[in-house]
């Protein structure tokens, strides 16, 4: 019974329910079990998957104030057909920025004659165009959210990209939106070519909290400038080879150590892109794994010993 | 009935009004992040804030199971580790319960210094949790969320007992 309230009820004197003690008890237990399925076992895709549904009205509703004012701006100069055919034409650039970055990487492979080499085909993965509705409010990550889920056929691990380069890729997929982690995240690494030297390498994202990337593992001696653009490389299977990631921006050479520390910065506009293109993930396309025979016991190939 | 000398006595608070609140209080979270800062660290829980109020404010109505189910919204919103404000929710909502018989008795701006080491605790829980499961560190800015909430406290007190402070309606509870 709160103080000086003109509460009518009495309180209860008897039935108070479990003690405060036990109720912390019982609810830090369940919020430990929930972390522990999270991060190590990978579990609670589906209790998301139903609280984000439950949590989209609110959502949808905070997300009106911004809809409005961007819209009100743009009543006094444009009106539906001119918004309508930005749209167009942003999809548009879109899916000719993924062709366009693949230009630099066509004109290395010619210059090394790889294609005398029988090289497959290359690899052209499709993509539809999504928006981002917001900034993962989560400070200890860098993710974004877009409004195209499960119900749109997006998939875990696609690439995502803007007009200017690779912005991440998809993490989780909820029903209505997914959340897609950025380049820069601490956790995600992307294999990338420098497309001046063709070596390759793998980017990180920085730990310093910078929305950088770094290059590790490159030898103290290797031919990297500032100014160098990475473009992906395509040997993980799940990026298309060609699309520009990043520059780097700072060569750091010291005698104590065997890499050097190569800051890089991304080319995708990490913190303010508005429409990105969810590709296909390339694995897709590549043909399964050949089943690797399993040797036949001595015995059952002689025809065994009876 | 015992109370603070020179208080006014409070109409009873309206269960709806507080789960309105609640989800007010979730809503702005949601408004700020999406229109205003995206990802900033040393911006104040408004939901903490609320719940904390109310747990002190109204123990019957608002508790530690309430707590609990909307820091497991919010987890879901921010994308965040599930659990993790479930789990800074749970103790606020506990810390809460401890303090709520001493806490009325002070002032307004005592109260605030009163309720800034929960929402320290509450924030310090949530680092310590993240930098375990080895997350990156969001600067030393976040420190400054709960000062910032505990700033807001007496802003809070007067938004939120706004509907109690009304003039009672005698025709409510006329005897004929």
């Amino acid at each position: 019974m709160p103080l000086g309230t003109l509460d009518r009820s009495p309180p209860a004197f008897f039935k108070q329910g479990p003690s405060a003690v036990s109720k912390l008890l019982l609810f830090s237990a369940l919020s430990v079990l929930l972390m522990v399925a999270d991060v190590r076992f990978g579990v609670t895709q589906p209790l998301r998957s139903v609280l984000s549904v439950f949590l989209y009205p609110v959502q949808w509703l905070a997300m009106r104030p911004q809809v409005l004012a961007e819209s009100s701006s743009d009543y006094f100069e444009t009106r539906d057909a001119a918004q309508a055919a930005e749209r167009v034409l942003r999809q548009q650039l879109l899916v000719q920025a993924k062709r366009s970055g693949q230009v630099e990487q066509l004109a290395l492979e010619n210059r090394q004659l790889r294609e005398l080499l029988g090289l497959r085909d290359r690899l052209d993965s499709s993509g539809f165009v999504a928006e981002v509705l917001y900034d993962a409010a989560d400070p200890y990550t860098r993710k974004l959210i877009i409004d195209k889920g499960l119900t749109q056929g997006v998939k875990a691990s696609a690439p995502v990209m803007d007009e200017f380069g690779i912005l991440g890729q998809v993490t989780q997929v909820l029903p209505l939106v997914s959340e897609v982690t950025l380049v820069t995240d601490r956790e995600h690494s992307i294999p990338v070519l420098n497309t001046r030297t063709g070596a390759r390498g793998v980017a990180y994202g920085e730990s310093g909290g910078a929305p950088l990337l770094e290059l590790r593992f490159m030898a103290t001696n290797a031919d990297i400038e500032v100014g160098d653009l990475l473009s992906t490389s395509g040997v993980d299977g799940i990026y298309p080879p060609g699309v520009p990631v990043a520059k780097v921006t700072k060569v750091e050479r010291r005698a104590e150590t065997a890499f050097a520390r190569i800051l890089c910065e991304p080319l995708g506009h990490v913190q303010g892109a508005r429409h990105v293109m969810v590709l296909t993930p390339l694995n897709e396309h590549t043909p399964p794994r050949p089943q690797i025979e399993k040797p036949q016991p001595m015995a059952n190939a002689k025809g065994g010993r009876r | 009935m015992i109370m603070p000398r020179g208080h006014q006595l409070l109409l009873p608070a309206n269960p709806l009004f507080v789960a309105f609140t609640l989800v007010m209080a979730l809503l702005i979270n949601m408004l700020v992040n999406i229109s205003l800062v995206g990802n900033a660290a040393w911006m104040p829980d408004f939901l903490a804030l609320v719940l904390v109020f109310w747990c002190v404010h109204q123990p019957r109505i608002v508790g530690i199971g309430i707590a609990f189910f909307l820091g497991v919204a919010t987890d879901v919103h921010q994308s965040a580790l599930l659990g993790q404000h479930a789990l800074s929710y749970t103790a606020l909502g506990f810390l809460a319960a401890v303090i709520e018989r001493r806490l009325l008795w002070f002032t307004v701006p005592s109260q605030a210094m009163q309720v800034l080491p929960l929402f320290l605790a509450a924030h310090a829980m949530e680092l310590v949790v993240r930098m375990m499961s080895g997350a990156l560190f969001p600067g030393w800015t976040i420190f400054l969320a709960p000062v910032l909430e505990a700033v807001l406290w007496p802003v809070m007190s007067v938004i939120l007992l706004a509907p109690q402070r009304r003039a009672p309606d005698p025709d409510a509870t006329r005897p004929l």
